[in-house]
């Protein structure tokens, strides 16, 4: 607690207002207004791009930018740089094929988009994943959480001028992705979601490797607090900067970490539980300054809690199948298919015709680590969709761009862009 | 397997929660009639309205207490060439924070008509706005920055319709033509 004290003794000090724990919905806009002042008052505008290619934003997103002097008065995002088609290339697949192509978008957690993408087609089956095969998503799933905040936080503290951090996240992100490899056989693009539940059974020695490497981080996390939350030139870049309130990203559809740091204590995990979320015990990390470094304390916290979660499935993990045995409509396992006649005629019954869906349309969110992603799917039956999209959390986090950035300085363009966590792959699809 | 079966069945009926089944009473008290169209799947709601009431509708769900929607969750095009009298569709995903239950709303469209936008509502309508006309040409009225998004500007054609090819139709091509001949 002696921390948030000195905190708040630094800021009144470097910023000239006190800061109170918990400022209300009219302090902070009081303060935001503070930064859009500077826009009435602006004399010669100068327009000048960002991106897709300068060094601090965070994949190819490029941004116009009108200045005067240092003051942005008015931005222009353009994305689509990294498009895909991703929608239209899942019409022409089945629901099976169409797990590869889901942890393309977000590929710093990719296991999290094959579980939003089966826990719609799951619910559009009407179709029961057991529980093991739950405790392994939610295992993965916070993994990939962990991964992707520590990736984060080191390009967010590259992009204010730093590089030895960075490649101390990198290390640390690198015992998460060894985890993740021995458990789904990929580091980035797992694949491993299943309709139905997961690829593969939790293989031996992984507890074991999972359990000290959840001891491990927590330690790491207090280790990063004590580099970057205690560090003047930290507190100074990013106290009461990029100020978004919770009425703000109701408005812009802004989730997740963001969202949390303005005092709104949302999560899916425990709002609209899934997987095994509703079984472990976990607290929404929930901060109120609605700022960049609010932000960065709530990924933080996300991370403790992500390593509580994990332990608890080790521990609570019960045996039984983890994929859902339904010869319609889900894959056999892999060692039974040259085995047994049965499984054999289902695996070519599933990859040659796919499983058989019910007509209707479904919208499925899950609480991605950007915030909240959501799938819709329109089924005429059949095995392929009609129609799906995907609610990637980035896609509204770039287009929010400009009512956080407006009235800021151009210094800290890149430490609000990077706070709201933003990866193209996922905006673009 | 036939356990399995009904338990599937018991969820696809799912009932609504409770405070999405008082929003429910309080639209259909409210437009009577003027809902085309109502559907239950899976604990989820959808109406379908007419075109013209689309905004009177939305604004709606955002502005009565009973209903809250206070976020756009998504806002998407749809292309549906069997619907020969109006093969386009747009689709709106509601979520209520303080109620914390979600609603979806659609509306058909024929070719050619535009839809009021619904930027005025929910300002992060904008990029789902705009993605929604590149895809599939449907034009929204009022919309402050209708360009192409996510193609290049002088990409033709909208590429989500049923009717476009998944393989383009500018640069190289395979030749199925020549299959089995060389």
């Amino acid at each position: 607690m002696s921390d948030h004290n000195d905190n708040a003794a630094a800021a009144s000090e470097l910023q000239g207002h006190a800061v109170s724990g918990r400022p209300t919905l009219e302090e902070l806009k009081e303060r935001k207004a503070r930064s859009r002042r500077r826009l009435e008052h602006t004399g010669e505008v100068m327009t000048i791009s960002m991106g897709p290619q300068h060094p601090s934003m965070h994949g190819v997103y490029r941004a116009e930018l009108d200045l005067d002097g240092e003051v942005i008065v008015a931005v222009r995002p353009e994305i689509g740089n990294l498009h895909r088609g991703v929608e239209k290339l899942c019409e022409q697949r089945t629901y099976h094929q169409i797990i590869p192509i889901t942890d393309r978008l977000d590929y710093l957690a990719g296991f999290v988009m094959n579980h939003g993408y089966c826990e719609a087609v799951e619910k559009l089956m009407g179709l029961e994943v057991p529980v093991r095969g739950r405790y392994i998503r939610t295992i993965a799933g916070e993994l990939c959480r962990i991964a992707n905040h520590i990736m984060w936080l080191g390009v967010h503290i590259m992009d204010l001028g730093t590089q030895t951090f960075f490649c101390i996240c990198f290390r640390d992100r690198e015992y998460v992705l060894d985890l993740l490899e021995m458990l789904t056989g990929a580091r980035l693009t797992h694949s491993f979601g299943r309709i139905g539940g997961v690829a593969k059974d939790l293989p031996d020695g992984f507890a074991h490797r999972c359990r000290k490497a959840i001891d491990f981080l927590p330690q790491r996390v207090a280790e990063y607090e004590r580099i970057v939350k205690h560090n003047r030139i930290y507190y100074k870049r990013a106290k009461g900067v990029g100020i978004f309130t919770s009425e703000d990203c109701f408005a812009w559809r802004v989730t997740g970490p963001a969202l949390r740091s303005a005092g709104i204590a949302r999560d899916l995990r425990k709002d609209e539980p899934y997987a095994a979320y509703d079984e472990v015990d976990f607290e929404v990390a929930v901060e109120y300054n609605a700022d960049v470094y609010d932000r960065f304390l709530v990924r933080m916290k996300e991370i403790r809690e992500s390593c509580k979660i994990i332990r608890q499935c080790l521990d609570n993990i019960p045996d039984g199948p983890f994929v859902a045995r339904d010869a319609g409509r889900t894959l056999p396992l892999k060692k039974n298919v040259l085995r047994d006649p049965a499984a054999m005629i289902q695996d070519f019954y599933q990859v040659f015709e796919g499983p058989q869906v019910p007509k209707g349309e479904v919208y499925r969110a899950i609480e991605a680590p950007k915030g909240e992603m959501g799938v819709y799917i329109r089924s005429e039956g059949g095995a392929k969709p009609a129609r799906i999209r995907f609610t990637t959390p980035s896609f509204y986090h770039g287009q929010a761009v400009p009512p956080l950035v407006e009235g800021e300085m151009i210094s800290d363009m890149v430490a609000i862009f990077a706070s709201i966590d933003v990866v193209l792959g996922d905006c673009d699809r | 397997m036939s356990a399995k079966a009904v338990s599937a069945a018991g969820k696809a009926e799912r009932p609504l929660s409770a405070t999405l089944a008082a929003a429910k009473m309080e639209l259909e008290e409210r437009f009577g009639t003027r809902l085309l169209g109502s559907a239950e799947f899976r604990g989820e709601l959808t109406y379908t309205v007419a075109p013209e009431d689309w905004v009177e509708v939305l604004r709606f769900c955002k502005e009565t207490p009973a209903l809250a929607f206070d976020q756009l969750d998504c806002l998407l095009g749809d292309h549906l060439p069997e619907r020969a009298a109006a093969p386009l569709q747009v689709v709106a995903h509601l979520l209520s924070h303080t109620r914390g239950h979600r609603l979806r709303i659609k509306t058909p469209l024929v070719e050619g008509r535009g839809l009021s936008t619904v930027t005025g509502l929910w300002p992060s309508a904008g990029f789902d706005e705009r993605e929604a006309w590149e895809m599939f040409g449907i034009v929204f009225e009022g919309h402050p920055d209708l360009r192409r998004l996510l193609t290049t500007e002088d990409f033709v054609g909208h590429p989500l319709r049923k009717d476009f090819p998944l393989q383009g139709t500018v640069g190289g091509r395979i030749r199925t033509d020549l299959r089995g001949k060389i």
